[in-house]
């Protein structure tokens, strides 16, 4: 009895460390890779079903045009008061590339240009040094920089991947959906990240 | 006297003879000997409770599933008995059903005077509106001036009344023999606005030609609390059917999932292992095996789970938590923890 136990410990234990490694793509997460050079309009914005941009319920005791990202339910929050939000779908991180923290704003950018850190070229060999912004862009229309990291709320040339975990912990909203959130969220707001409790 | 004291024996006689009577005949000894549950549902409720493919499914439905899970070890021994709004507290008051999850609001007249108990608030319903998108509306202190559309004969009429009264707006209320009538009265612009219950809402929006064209406001300004009912009569059972539904929404809160079952059963933190029944024994106290809410959450997922699938982000209704996020990620939702 003891040894199948252990043995199923141990590859449990496999299975976890290949995750956090990203190795083994988990089995709800669509194999979809970056797109560079595919086009999508400054104009997209979700406008169908529960990621479509809209005003929540959201008791929050957060000031006005803080933002509050909801890694496991895909969406992202700006605190409007009044027990209101303004919520958007979004795409997250892959398993393993999720993260959780407190963050500010420290600089917005229109059609930002793209420079894959080093760790993302090591993972992904085929991907681009440097890509120039514009509409083909994965890094889409608009970009908020977060805190000194290498993550940002950014749009996305591929925007039917809004509501899945597939980046590598940027947080990604449709071209016309982030551009909405540029307009609203200033340098210098709050973002909390929040990766839902673990047992 | 002699007579008296006969009587009161015969009383005796009869009180040692209906105790175990009444314990073997429990709700849960009940439902142990047939082996299933009997769960009162709508007729059809899409989202709720609904027949595909000849099997139910729904947010109501897996509830009842949960409960089976927890009481039965399986959450396919349920008999789901559909009911119409006429007939749901009669079928659970003459024992038809064990338990009714059937989108009932908790008030205090069915409690009061029809002898039944609401065992938990699982979903927050409340009145609301649909707008235009085109119109950029946010909020329905907006309407003023505008005209509303609504069902005649319903609550929702004299709630609407009463809200822009209080909010000294001046708003004209359109009245519409039936939902389809108030629907088509939205969609031909009779109205900037239409009103019924939140849930409603996002149903009738599925109707449109165009859902995406009409917004839903985050405003709730009635109160509808929609849970599972049981008799009054059984409280034994009543609590079991609530620390079902208590279960579900701390799985939530403690990150208990579907997903992280195995990893709840290793976890260090005693919340986590309370509720999977791996320490406390708990379960024993609700008579049931220790392991009745990880059967649970097992089954049908944690609330979250139970919530996306069948009306938020995994439904075409795509209802937004609102009132019915957890109360510590900006909603009212919440639970007494088990312990």
């Amino acid at each position: 009895m003891r040894k199948p136990l252990l043995l199923a410990f141990l590859a449990g234990l496999a299975a976890s460390t290949a995750f956090a490694q990203g190795r083994t793509p988990p089995p709800e997460t669509m194999d979809i890779g970056d797109e560079p050079g595919r086009v999508s309009t400054p104009e997209t914005v979700i406008e169908d079903g529960p990621f479509a941009r809209q005003m929540v319920f959201f008791r929050s005791s957060e000031p006005p045009n803080t933002v509050v990202i909801h890694t496991s339910e895909r969406f992202l929050y700006v605190v409007m008061g009044g027990n209101r939000a303004l919520r958007y779908g979004i795409g997250v991180g892959r398993e393993g590339f999720q993260w959780a923290g407190l963050q500010k704003v420290t600089r917005k950018a229109e059609w930002p240009d793209w420079t894959p850190p080093p760790e993302m070229i090591q993972r992904q060999p085929y991907l681009p040094r440097f890509m120039a912004g514009g509409p083909g862009n994965p890094m889409g229309a608009r970009a908020l920089y977060l805190g000194s990291t290498v993550y940002r709320i950014h749009g996305t040339n591929q925007p039917e991947t809004i509501g899945q975990a597939i980046s590598s912990g940027c947080f990604r909203l449709a071209n016309g959906d982030v551009i909405d959130l540029f307009e609203r969220v200033p340098v210098g707001a709050k973002v909390i990240i929040r990766h839902g409790p673990q047992v | 006297m002699v007579w008296r004291k006969s009587l009161a024996a015969l009383s005796l006689a009869l009180a040692g003879l209906t105790v175990p009577v009444l314990a073997q005949t429990g709700t849960l000894e009940q439902v142990r000997q047939r082996g299933s549950l009997q769960c009162g549902v709508s007729t059809g409720l899409y989202g709720f409770s609904i027949q595909q493919d000849g099997k139910w499914a729904g947010f109501d439905v897996d509830f009842c599933r949960a409960v089976a899970a927890a009481v039965l070890g399986s959450p396919d021994r349920v008999s789901f008995v559909p009911l119409s709004a006429a007939e749901r507290f009669e079928a659970l008051k003459s024992g038809k059903i064990d338990i009714l999850s059937r989108n009932s609001t908790w008030t205090l007249q069915r409690e009061a005077e029809l002898g039944l108990v609401f065992a938990a608030v699982l979903f927050h319903d409340g009145q609301g509106f649909m707008v235009r998108r085109s119109a950029n509306i946010t909020s329905a202190l907006e309407l003023g001036g505008k005209k509303v559309c609504v069902q005649a004969g319903t609550t929702s009429q004299n709630v609407a009344r009463d809200y822009f009264a209080a909010n000294a707006m001046q708003v004209e209320i359109k009245v519409f023999p039936d939902a389809p009538a108030t629907l088509a009265g939205f969609a031909k612009g009779e109205c900037e606005a239409m009103t019924t219950d939140n849930s409603g809402l996002f149903a009738e929006r599925l109707k449109l030609e165009k859902p995406g064209d009409a917004v839903i406001l985050p405003d709730i300004i009635s109160k509808e609390p929609l849970g599972p009912v049981t008799r009054a009569d059984d409280m034994r059972w009543h609590m079991v059917v609530k620390w079902v539904a208590f279960a579900l929404i701390n799985a939530e809160e403690l990150g208990v999932s579907t997903k992280t079952l195995a990893a709840a059963a290793q976890s260090g933190k005693p919340d986590v292992r309370r509720l999977i029944g791996v320490e406390g024994g708990f379960g024993k106290m609700l008579g049931l095996q220790d392991d009745w809410a990880r059967r649970a959450i097992e089954a049908v997922g944690n609330y979250a789970e139970l919530y996306e699938r069948n009306v938020g982000t995994g439904s075409r209704l795509g209802i937004p938590r609102g009132l019915n996020q957890l109360w510590s990620e900006g909603g009212i939702l919440h639970a007494p923890p088990v312990r």
